[in-house]
């Protein structure tokens, strides 16, 4: 009997590792209704971007978990030079990394077609980043030199593993065209698996992944827009990491959840309220630096939440190569602000318009700065639209304040091209995102941008803030950053600081404990 | 009874065209452009042109028109701008999710209200009337969103029995957890107005000489009110059914986003927001298409439940 037993006990212990084996499969919760584009150079909204992050690799990559582009890394290319003036660049390809689902070995010609497709205006919406590549051509199968018109700013982060840096295969993309999207191939540590309409996109390991085979056989990633919902089937543990909604009482109810980890990650999506300086009455810089003195910032993250969010610091987003993180903002003045716009010819107050988006988070912030406006007299008056028609409506120059959330790649070169150089203007064929008609900060802007000198080119971009925050083009507010949470049993295999592609990376060293 | 149907389909092709060339002008009067919401808004101005040249956004909107309506009498009804994906085959993937929660919980709400409200009605002012009457209330002005959140509260994560997203599918079992709930909290809605009309229709003919008769020469209880009254108060019930068959189709939006689950309500607000005209179009027909059908069967449910009802 007593042999019996301890053989019984024996077949328990031996079959409990099965018992208790590691979970395989991640479940992942995103906040929308259903994919979009599946094509890494089109791809713009956080949905689609963090999957297709976990898919595709860069020539170079941002070290996992980190978004200082200081630390940057070989991924397909294994190392890489470039002549003193930066405008010739060569890239020693990988050797022997393979396409997913068979299609072959990625080589400098997958190279080469992956950055002349992502300059494409067909076929990128990234095309502008690249506007500086003179030539691309692939010398031998395992070199990849590319030759620019002039030198850019921080030119590494264009091949990186974003946007339209991500690297795909020529063979795979030729053979589909348009239904590339459906099936996107590259060489990451996941595979795309299977797409069902609403509900998930399944991606399996790339046990060939260059970097090894991952731990984990698969991810779901499933489209659950109900913010309550996700919540709630993250705490039945159907889902093991959900995006959270984007606000400080989400974090602070889940932190309270047991086994859970919470993170607010970078990059900071920075608010910025764009001023257009050519129409009345904000054409009298005394009226836009009256705004700027009633805008309260610290009282705006009390209300927004110290966790989730955070001071702004310039009118580029803090942390960026090139921010002046000390630099000249308005103080909260109030007086000074009642004072200005007597002076100004506006005694009793005004009243200024703004369209802008029903999208909760924004909406809540414009709420806020209207509050503080009235305190001195300006009446700011709101026009909510949906999102599409706001998107709209402020590219063609029909609100004089302009609400915008974003973060770009964390170069200062980017944000104040896109947002501050006169050739972005609003209307013009050349257009991004400059609501403000700003112009006064081009020559060091343009100038910044082939520096070769990296302390002459922050003094530049240090000026050009200066400048732009002096003609009160626009007020950064503050910093919402990027709201996460999964079960303290994943281990994702480095330490979470940050991601461009704006959701936690998964790697082939991600994996559950339990 | 054939001549009938062939008169209302055709009248159902003109209801359509004229749905379809209202929704082709309303949603380019709509502010937003489909070529900017695809690209993002990094995107390059030539590239969002280049787009729009690519989708035939560039020409005049007559010429969009008599191509769209070209294409659709060809049964052609485009692509989706967002996934590239012919609409059909879009709206036909989603559409057997939104049909089965539909007919599901209508089915519910017909075995609940119809019993519920003939036991009200033969109870009538008595207590067992008031709490039928209470609580079909409560059903109607009780938020459909809040009843599903409190469901999936009890019912998902305090028991935990059905799981929190609801859109499994392969065995008995995974369909029928996955539809309970959903189907829970819309048909409790569709039993509440079932109920109200039931009990009302039944109270009315209750009162009628053939039912006092029918007890006077002896019929049993039971089979008055089942056989002779309830047979006579179907009209109503049906129309009410039909009518709200259109509107449970209509409403299954929140209850497809509470319980994460694929369907025709999702996949419009989809198109809504990113200006997917074709997708718009598409589903308007498939929409227009549901109302007249229904409307259809219910007018030859009218012939079945009483005969002296004559289609013509």
């Amino acid at each position: 009997m007593k042999k019996l037993v301890i053989a019984a006990i024996g077949a328990a212990l031996l079959s409990a590792p099965l018992a208790f084996a590691q979970k395989k499969n991640l479940v992942v919760g995103m906040g929308s209704a259903d994919a979009g584009k599946l094509d890494p150079h089109i791809a713009s909204t956080t949905p689609d971007k963090g999957l297709l992050s976990w898919m595709f690799n860069g020539l170079v990559r941002l070290k996992p978990g980190s978004i200082n582009p200081e630390f940057i890394e070989p991924d397909l290319a294994e190392s890489w030079t470039s002549n003193p003036a930066g405008t010739e660049w060569t890239f020693k390809i990988r050797r022997g990394v393979q396409c997913h689902h068979g299609y072959g070995e990625y080589t400098a010609d997958d190279a080469v077609y992956s950055i002349k497709r992502a300059s494409n205006k067909a076929t990128s919406s990234y095309s502008n980043d690249f506007n500086a590549v003179d030539k691309v051509e692939a010398p031998d199968k395992y070199t990849l030199k590319i030759t620019l018109k002039n030198p850019v700013a921080g030119f590494l982060g264009y091949v990186a593993n974003v946007n339209g840096g991500n690297q795909i295969c020529k063979k795979a993309a030729e053979e589909m065209g348009e239904n590339f999207a459906k099936k996107p191939i590259g060489t990451g540590p996941f595979m795309f698996a299977e797409y069902q309409p609403q509900q998930f996109v399944k991606l399996t390991a790339n046990k060939q992944y260059f970097r090894g085979a991952p731990v984990l056989e698969d991810i779901t990633y499933r489209y659950v827009p109900a913010d309550s919902a996700r919540d709630l089937a993250f705490q039945s543990g159907e889902l093991d990491m959900i995006y959270g909604k984007q606000d400080q009482t989400w974090m602070d109810r889940t932190l309270k959840l047991p086994g859970v980890k919470v993170k607010a990650m970078e990059p900071g999506e920075l608010s910025v309220l764009s001023l257009n300086i050519t129409v009345k009455p904000l054409d009298d810089i005394r009226v836009r630096q009256a705004i700027a003195y009633a805008i309260d910032r610290k009282a705006i993250v009390v209300f927004k939440g110290a966790d989730s969010s955070r001071v702004a610091v310039s009118v580029v987003p803090s942390g960026y190569l090139g921010t002046d993180e000390k630099a000249p903002l308005y103080p909260y003045d109030p007086v000074k602000a009642k004072a200005l716009l007597t002076e100004a010819g506006y005694p009793n107050g005004l009243t200024i318009k703004t369209i802008h988006t029903t999208l909760t988070g924004m909406q809540t912030l414009i709420e806020a700065v209207q509050a503080q406006l009235k305190k001195v007299g300006i009446n700011l008056d709101i026009e909510l639209v949906e999102h599409a028609t706001f998107h709209a409506q402020i590219r063609k120059d029909l609100s004089p304040i302009v609400h915008y959330q974003a973060a770009r790649f964390p170069v200062a070169d980017v944000y104040l091209t896109q947002f501050f150089d006169s050739a972005s203007i609003v209307g013009t064929p050349t257009a991004v995102t400059n609501f403000s008609h700003c112009n006064v900060a081009d020559a060091d802007i343009r100038a910044a941008r082939s520096a070769t000198d990296p302390a002459k080119q922050k003094e530049l971009w240090k000026a050009a803030q200066e400048k732009i925050i002096k003609a009160v083009c626009a007020i950064p507010v503050y910093e919402q950053l990027q709201l996460w949470a999964w079960k303290a049993t994943l281990d994702l295999g480095y330490d979470l600081q940050g991601s461009l592609n704006l959701s936690p990376p998964i790697t082939e060293k991600t994996r559950f404990t339990k | 009874m054939t001549a009938f149907v062939v008169r209302r389909l055709l009248f159902a092709c003109v209801t359509l065209f004229a749905v379809l060339t209202l929704v082709f002008v309303l949603v380019r009067i709509v502010p937003g452009d489909p070529a900017q919401l695809i690209l993002g808004d990094q995107a390059s101005r030539e590239a969002i042109e280049a787009l729009r040249q690519r989708l035939g956004l560039d020409l005049p909107i007559w010429e969009q028109y008599t191509r769209f309506l070209a294409g659709a009498l060809r049964g052609d009804w485009g692509v989706s701008m967002v996934t590239s994906q012919p609409v059909i085959g879009e709206v036909l993937r989603v559409l057997p999710w939104t049909i089965e929660l539909t007919v599901v919980s209508l089915i519910l709400g017909i075995v609940l209200g119809v019993p519920a409200g003939v036991y009200a009605a033969i109870h009538r002012n008595r207590l067992t009337d008031y709490a039928v009457r209470i609580s079909s209330l409560l059903g109607l002005s009780f938020p459909p969103f809040v009843a599903a959140i409190i469901l999936l509260l009890v019912f998902a994560i305090a028991l935990p029995w059905f799981p929190v997203i609801s859109a499994r599918s392969g065995s008995f079992t995974a369909w029928y957890q996955s539809i309970t709930l959903p189907a829970v909290s819309l048909g409790l809605i569709s039993a509440a107005y079932v109920t109200r009309v039931t009990r009302s229709a039944m109270l009315e003919v209750l009162s009628e000489d053939y039912v006092r008769t029918a007890r006077a020469k002896g019929v049993p209880w039971n089979a008055v009110v089942w056989r002779h009254a309830l047979r006579n108060a179907l009209i109503p019930i049906i129309t009410v059914v039909g009518l709200y068959l259109g509107i449970l189709i209509g409403n299954s939006v929140l209850t497809e986003i509470v319980f994460s689950r694929p369907g025709l309500g999702k996949l419009l607000i989809g198109a809504l927001n990113q200006r997917d005209y074709p997708m718009l179009q598409g589903m308007m027909v498939i929409y227009t298409l549901i109302v007249v059908l229904v409307n259809l069967l219910t007018d030859l449910a009218y012939g079945f439940a009483d005969p002296r009802v004559k289609l013509k």
